[in-house]
């Protein structure tokens, strides 16, 4: 429990401060600070655990089905970053308060902010389970975003917030894909298991890909070479974020994940080779790049890198004193660059500048801070008695004793001498160039504002933090240091002794070269200045954007080959799709049909040519709309045939009634359109239009020939069994449409009613241009309404609606049914309004045609939920017959509700579609709406 | 009877016809929207807490027992399904209240809203393949008739693509119905798959041609790669609360679909048809984030990536094991809420600019700091960052990959994580971070100059969505349970068939 509050308190903080604290400035800062406190305080009551060697864990589930669980872990390696990141947190939080005095509002986001980040920091190094450890990885670097974000409207914060996450989550990403690896070799995602499964890590073939992919997470985190550029670009964060984030804590999880799966991923030649040639790389390029940063961020930055790098080579080298080396090194860097960048934040704040040719001699304003930033600096370069000389002083000697052999041998230390020498330089610079150099020039606030006291309270806690480390490190950090090496190696430690280090030996000599060869440089630094100004500038964030940006457009390139906006030829791809799909499947076919023949009849055979005919000729003479149209419904026509042919008299009905009716709406559609359309499609389009048609037409007729002559046996045969003694009608097909699957039929008014729906909008919305008027066109009848047709259709029309009603109540018995009758009625109604006209329809009868639909849908429905009263499932049909005076037997049955639904819906939707058109096509335009 | 499996279907039916008769009162038919977007949302979590007891639910319409008459029938996944169909149903309801213009209302936008969830609540919970292509039709209809509501060149143009697109899938669907029915003589889904399962092997090489139809059907429902074309076509041209329901359901139902068969039936020739499935997953998770790169119109860019998301899934089918499943069901989840969520904000930012540019975006983060979290919440998810459940529906069909030795598609997975979060970071960074463009001059709105008395109910579907996406990844260990049980179910097969067919002898 003491573990998760230690992870979780942080977060728990911020969450107070955005609900208690509001805009108090210094009460939001007291809860922010009082919750890492107690973090503290519980850390260092496990501590003497710790250091007696004891591994602490704690467990709850979390997914288990994912293998995520909330275990927690503190051993010596846990411990040594768990305290720097709550101390350090402490530090910045009290530096912070100050740091944004006056802007209460921004020093709560940052408060809240960097206490998700604590959280998250503390999650990483004590994760037991290593899926939790990238949630909060991911954490860190998301945090870090927002926090890089900070002053959102300049555009080189947004920038570089958004290369930074890029590139740290997308390693983040990669890292993942190693630990499912890992998971997968061993079985187990618990930081235990894996820790003891070295070796068959190590010999497994996927060893370098996972090496590869984990060293991707920590290069990216800990910005080493060739992903270091993110670093520089993140110190558009305020300073108290790049002081903790950038320089102290975050990235150094990168660093911790090497040091955390060492002993499952170390002393390899795979390992060796790669770590430390990207360490190497790092520490050389952060060092060259820092001493010619005019801006002290910029410089901290690339020092930061540098040191970073110097860390990853210790790693790399594998040695087991190697690995103390670079955690003490660690340690060390966080104790004197922190206090470096709050100097640069505090130089900022009052001379409104970071520029370091326009900062010069600030020693007179600000005395105090410049002994500080002395020590530091000094601590820095590896002056003696101070930590930094330590750690780096066991540094060259680790380079000496290298597992190179060869030119690498003698290379490596060389190169560290030289990086030594590099960062004396920039470190005499960064003291020298603020506090000395002559006086100011042209700063934006003269004379400096003097620092609030308080905020020197950080800089001077880790000032002498330095010196306490540099002068008795034995007393202070060696039991820690151990068993943090301890843990990171599970395996016994070398013998050492850091109270020894300051004696004279090779590696002083080394470390003695590389302050005088650093100072003579820094006195040359005007001539190397300008040989470095004339080097060409990079911007490493503006290329990032530059080379997204050209990916993406590559990319839509790409996608614009098949995403074109163009219809036909997504239709095309479609088609083409379906086709190499499908065809692949046919070609494996070892049988095609099955011998089960229907012998052909003249009559039928002829019907089908015609009807093919007619399809072709429809596609041939497109372009004649009005032609096409009557082709289309030829071919429905013979359709019709065809069903009546095979004993389908219902389906012949239906496709008869709905074959007149779409043929009217099609013909009103057509008066809104040119006779003819152009033709627009180059030949090689249609020829490839013709090869895709004439492919599918013949593979549908294969796939029908396959499936329709082999035998096969289906439920139709239960249909007509119980059609009548079920159903309760003897017409198959209506008491399937009305019973058997009424539930389909339920469906498909729907989507007549949907459709009415549709056109109604459509043509209510509709912004036509101007129609030709009835004088200009020729095609137009000179009388809308023939005298004839007038008298014919008013007396049909009681007809028609008997007919209409005589197809409903048979049809549960004989070909008909609500459906049928429904279209029946639409059309001799529809007739109406040719004969008349819309308003001499619409002063004879009802046209609320839209609460007509939705009552014929209701009644369906509620006919279906009758049953249910009855305890029978839903759209159950009951019938019985009645013996009645006159009418003799009459059967009642709850089918014939149903298809009265159906009846009114179909009646409501078609006239509402119609009457819709038809009133767009009067000449003054849509009128009122109808329906 | 089982209420509980027909109500999802008949309740917004019934609201459906009902605000039809109502035409005349818009009052009542919000009234109703809401009324019965809950009600549905309620029966939906009835549904669920019954399949999560007893396994399958099973009902025949009309007393017609299976395989005759039509059978609906609800697993885990299915019943998800349907709940998650009414949450989004109430959800996209309440934001329609404060944004739909009237006379979208006044042409049938409700009916045609709960149309479209019969739809598609009836292609989750049915059991025929006729029936779930009478189902397809519905919401089909009333989705291209949402889109039209409005009138606009643009919308009519996107419509007319979406429309005949999927009626190219209606084709193929109806033309593979024809053929199932004519090689086994029946309709009811178990009872295929038991007869595709017990055909003599000469015959199922026309099985397999039969599948590929079906594939490339739902294959465009759902906006598989390659036939996605529909959506960036559509999405961004109606209003936002009508693209974040259709971002929800329409292509779920594909996949839902392309789930269903690929378990159930056509699960003989597996490295076949769900090798395709797995390069076809792949290349439109690239194909999806890809296009998105190259959008700077917030709408356009969500509708991109919805073809990206549609790609993890069918990887997810396509791996076919149960880890792989569990993640599909999640990943289907995640992206109903993280989509729609990410289109209702863009409505809200519409709102307040009047753009969806993003370049003539900006000062949310400013201004609007809770819009700023509400955003970031989803757009986090969406790219898959932990602990928010996008990252363990992401997490989990790339462990599959993994763990299946699809190391190129587990990587694909990855580097679009990495895009999409790429992606999200541009929106946030231009809407969000970026001052008020120089440009812009009407900033009333944004900075609350002028009130904007209904703008809440645009927040409160919002919150909640932020809330489930942040809980479910956090303490979504009862989902997990109940999704892998779900999983289960999909690779088992012979449950569902013994659930329909095996009653009451």
């Amino acid at each position: 429990m003491a573990l998760l509050l230690i992870v979780l308190l942080p977060v728990l903080g911020a969450l107070f401060t955005g609900a208690f604290a509001g805009n108090n400035a210094r009460l939001n800062s007291l809860i922010a600070m009082l919750a890492p406190l107690v973090s503290l305080a519980l850390a260092l009551s496990l501590l003497p655990a710790i250091l007696q060697g004891e591994l602490v864990l704690a467990h709850w589930q979390w997914l288990p089905r994912l293998d995520l669980a909330l275990s927690l872990r503190m051993d010596g390696l846990a411990m040594l970053f768990a305290l720097l990141i709550i101390a350090m947190g402490l530090l910045v939080l009290l530096y912070g308060h100050f740091y944004f005095s006056g802007k209460p509002k921004d020093n709560q986001r940052f408060n809240g902010l960097l206490l998700l980040f604590m959280t998250a920091m503390l999650g990483i190094v004590t994760s037991e389970n290593l899926l939790l450890m990238l949630v909060f990885w991911e954490m860190t670097s998301l945090v870090s975003f927002l926090l890089i974000g900070f002053k959102a409207d300049q555009r080189a914060a947004r920038r570089g917030a958004r290369m930074t996450l890029v590139i740290t989550g997308g390693g983040g990403l990669a890292l993942l894909a190693g630990m499912v690896l890992i998971g997968q070799i061993i079985g187990s995602y618990q930081l235990s298991d894996v820790l003891a499964s070295g070796d068959q890590i190590r010999q497994h073939s996927h060893y370098p890909l996972i090496l590869l992919l984990v060293l991707l997470g920590a290069m990216t985190k800990s910005a080493q070479f060739p992903f270091h550029f993110w670093l520089p670009h993140a110190m558009t964060a305020p300073t108290p974020v790049s002081a903790y984030l950038h320089s102290a804590t975050m990235v150094k999880a990168g660093i911790f994940l090497l040091a955390r799966f060492h002993p499952v991923l170390a002393e390899t030649d795979l390992w060796l080779y790669s770590v430390s040639t990207v360490g190497m790389a790092t520490l050389l390029t952060g060092a060259f790049v820092a001493m010619f940063k005019h801006d002290i961020k910029g410089l901290l930055a690339y020092s930061t890198i540098s040191h970073l790098g110097l860390i990853t080579l210790l790693l790399g080298m594998g040695t087991r004193m190697g690995l103390i080396v670079g955690l003490f090194h660690l340690l060390n860097h966080a104790m004197f660059k922190a206090p470096l960048f709050m100097m640069a934040g505090i130089v900022e704040k009052a001379t409104g500048s970071r520029d370091m040719q326009l900062i010069n001699g600030l020693w007179r304003y600000m005395p105090y801070l410049m002994v500080l930033t002395g020590i530091c600096a000094a601590a820095m370069a590896g002056l003696p008695l101070l930590n930094g000389f330590l750690s780096k002083k066991m540094f060259f000697a680790e380079t000496l004793q290298s597992p190179f052999t060869g030119v690498l041998g003698w290379l490596t230390p060389t190169l560290a001498a030289v990086a030594g020498l590099l960062s004396v330089a920039y470190s005499v610079r960064i003291f020298h160039n603020v506090f000395f150099n002559g006086l100011p020039r042209d700063l934006p606030v003269f004379p400096p504002r003097p620092p609030a006291r308080g905020i020197l309270i950080p800089v001077t806690v880790l000032t002498l933090a330095c010196i306490v480390v540099g002068l008795v490190p034995q007393y202070v950090v060696h039991t820690l240091l151990q068993q943090a090496a301890h843990a990171a190696l599970g395996a016994p430690l070398p013998a050492y002794n850091l109270g020894l280090l300051h004696r004279f030996n090779l590696p002083f000599l080394m470390s003695a070269l590389a302050l005088t060869g650093g100072l003579v440089m820094y006195l040359y630094r005007r001539q190397l200045f300008a040989i470095y100004d004339r080097m060409p500038e990079v911007d490493a964030k503006e290329n990032f954007e530059w080379l997204m940006l050209r990916a993406g457009n590559f990319a839509e390139r790409q996608v614009h080959r098949l995403e074109n906006g163009s219809l036909q030829r997504y239709g095309a791809l479609l088609v083409a799709t379906c086709l190499v799909l499908a065809g692949s499947a046919l070609t494996g076919l070892t049988t095609w049909g099955g011998g089960v023949t229907t012998p052909a009849d003249p009559v039928t055979v002829l019907a089908a040519v015609i009807l093919m005919a007619a399809a072709v000729a429809a596609v041939v003479i497109h372009r004649q709309r009005l032609l096409a149209l009557l082709l289309i419904g030829t071919c429905g026509l013979f359709v019709t045939l065809l069903f009546a042919r095979f004993s389908a008299p219902d389906l012949a009905l239906t496709q008869l009634s709905v074959e007149v009716m779409a043929v009217i709406i099609m013909m009103l559609a057509l008066s809104f359109l040119p006779q003819t359309s152009p033709r627009e499609s180059s030949s090689l389009r249609r020829l490839r239009d013709l090869i895709l048609a004439v492919a599918t037409g013949s593979g549908v007729a294969v796939l029908a020939y396959t499936v329709m002559t082999r035998p096969a046996q289906s439920i139709s045969g239960f249909f007509l069994d119980n059609s009548l003694t079920g159903g309760g009608g003897s017409n198959v097909v209506n008491v399937i449409l009305v019973d058997f699957r009424g539930f389909d039929t339920l469906g498909e008014i729907t989507v007549l009613a949907i459709a009415a729906m549709a056109v109604f909008a459509l043509t209510r919305n509709l912004q036509l241009k101007e129609r030709v008027t009835r004088e200009s066109g020729s095609y137009w009848a000179s009388e809308p309404h023939p005298v004839i047709l007038r008298m014919i259709a008013r007396p049909v029309l009681p007809v028609a609606l008997m007919v209409a009603g005589y197809i409903f109540l048979r049809g549960h018995n004989l070909p008909g049914g609500g459906f049928i009758a429904g279209l029946v009625a639409s059309v001799a109604l529809s007739l109406q309004y040719m004969a008349g006209g819309l308003v001499w329809a619409h002063q004879r009868m009802l046209t609320a045609f839209r609460p007509l639909i939705g009552a014929g849908l209701l009644l369906a429905l509620a006919t279906g939920l009758g049953s249910l009263a009855f305890g029978a499932p839903f759209l159950s049909s009951w019938f019985n017959h009645y013996h009645l005076p006159l009418l003799g037997e009459v059967e009642l049955a709850t089918a014939l509700l149903f298809d009265l639904g159906v009846f009114m819906t179909v009646v409501g939707a078609t006239l509402l579609i119609l009457a819709n058109l038809g009133n767009l096509m009067t000449l003054d335009g849509p009128g009122k709406e109808i329906g | 009877m089982r209420l509980e499996l027909l109500l999802p279907i008949i309740l917004p039916l019934f609201a459906g016809a009902l605000s039809l008769a109502l035409w005349r009162s818009l009052w009542l038919q919000r009234a109703l929207a809401v009324v019965m977007t809950l009600a549905m949302t309620l029966a939906g979590a009835w549904l669920l807490h019954s399949v999560s007891g007893e396994g399958y639910l099973v009902t025949d319409m009309g007393g017609w027992e299976a395989p005759f008459g039509i059978t609906l029938v609800a697993d885990i996944m299915a019943a998800i399904m349907v709940l998650m169909t009414g949450v989004m149903g109430l959800i996209v309801t309440v934001y329609s209240l404060g944004s739909i213009p009237e006379g979208h209302e006044r042409f049938g936008y409700y009916p045609l809203m709960h149309l479209l969830l019969a739809g598609v609540a009836g292609a989750f919970l049915t059991g025929d393949i006729f029936n779930l292509f009478v189902w397809f039709e519905v919401l089909l209809l009333a989705s291209f008739a949402l889109m039209t509501l409005g009138g606009e060149r643009a919308q009519m143009e996107g419509a007319i693509k979406y429309v005949t697109l999927n009626l190219f899938a209606s084709a193929i669907f109806l033309s593979a119905v024809g053929i199932t029915y004519g090689m086994l003589g029946t309709l009811n889904m178990a009872d295929i798959a038991q007869k595709v399962g017990q055909l003599e092997p000469e015959d199922t090489g026309m099985i397999t041609v039969v599948a590929m139809m079906y594939m490339v059907a739902f294959g465009i429902k759902a906006a598989a790669f390659p036939l996605f074309f529909w959506l960036p076509a559509s999405y961004h041209t109606p209003p936002v609360a009508v693209s974040a329901l259709f971002a929800a359901l329409l292509t779920k139902v594909g996949v839902y679909a392309l789930f269903r068969f690929f378990t159930l039936i056509f699960d003989q020739d597996v490295s076949y048809t769900h090798g395709i499935m797995l390069w076809a997953g792949a290349l439109g998770m690239l194909a999806g984030v890809l296009g998105a790169a190259a959008q700077f119109e917030f709408r356009r860019i969500l509708a991109f990536h919805s073809v990206s998301q549609i790609g993890y899934m069918i990887v997810a089918l396509a791996l076919m094991s149960p880890l792989a499943i569990l993640g599909g069901i999640f990943y289907i989840v995640h992206h109903m809420i993280v989509k729609s969520a990410l289109f209702l904000v863009s409505g809200v930012t519409y709102r307040l600019m009047g753009s969806h540019e993003l370049k003539d975006l900006g000062g949310f983060y400013k201004h609007r700091p809770g819009l700023a979290v509400l955003f970031l919440i989803q757009a986090l998810a969406l790219a898959g960052i932990p602990p928010l459940f996008g990252f363990f529906a992401k997490f989990a069909v790339i462990r599959a990959g993994i763990e299946a030795g699809e190391f190129v598609v587990a990587g694909v997975g990855l580097l679009v994580g990495l895009l999409t979060l790429y992606s999200m970071i541009k929106i946030w960074a231009e809407v969000f971070w970026k001052k008020v463009p120089d440009h812009v001059t009407d900033t009333d709105r944004l900075t609350g100059v002028v009130a904007d008395s209904s703008i809440w109910l645009l927040y409160l579907p919002l919150i909640l969505m932020a809330i489930a996406t942040v809980a479910l990844g956090l303490f979504g260990q009862p989902f997990y349970t109940l999704v892998e049980a779900g999983a289960h179910q999909l690779l088992n097969p012979e449950g569902y068939i013994e659930a329909v067919l095996g009653r009451g002898e």
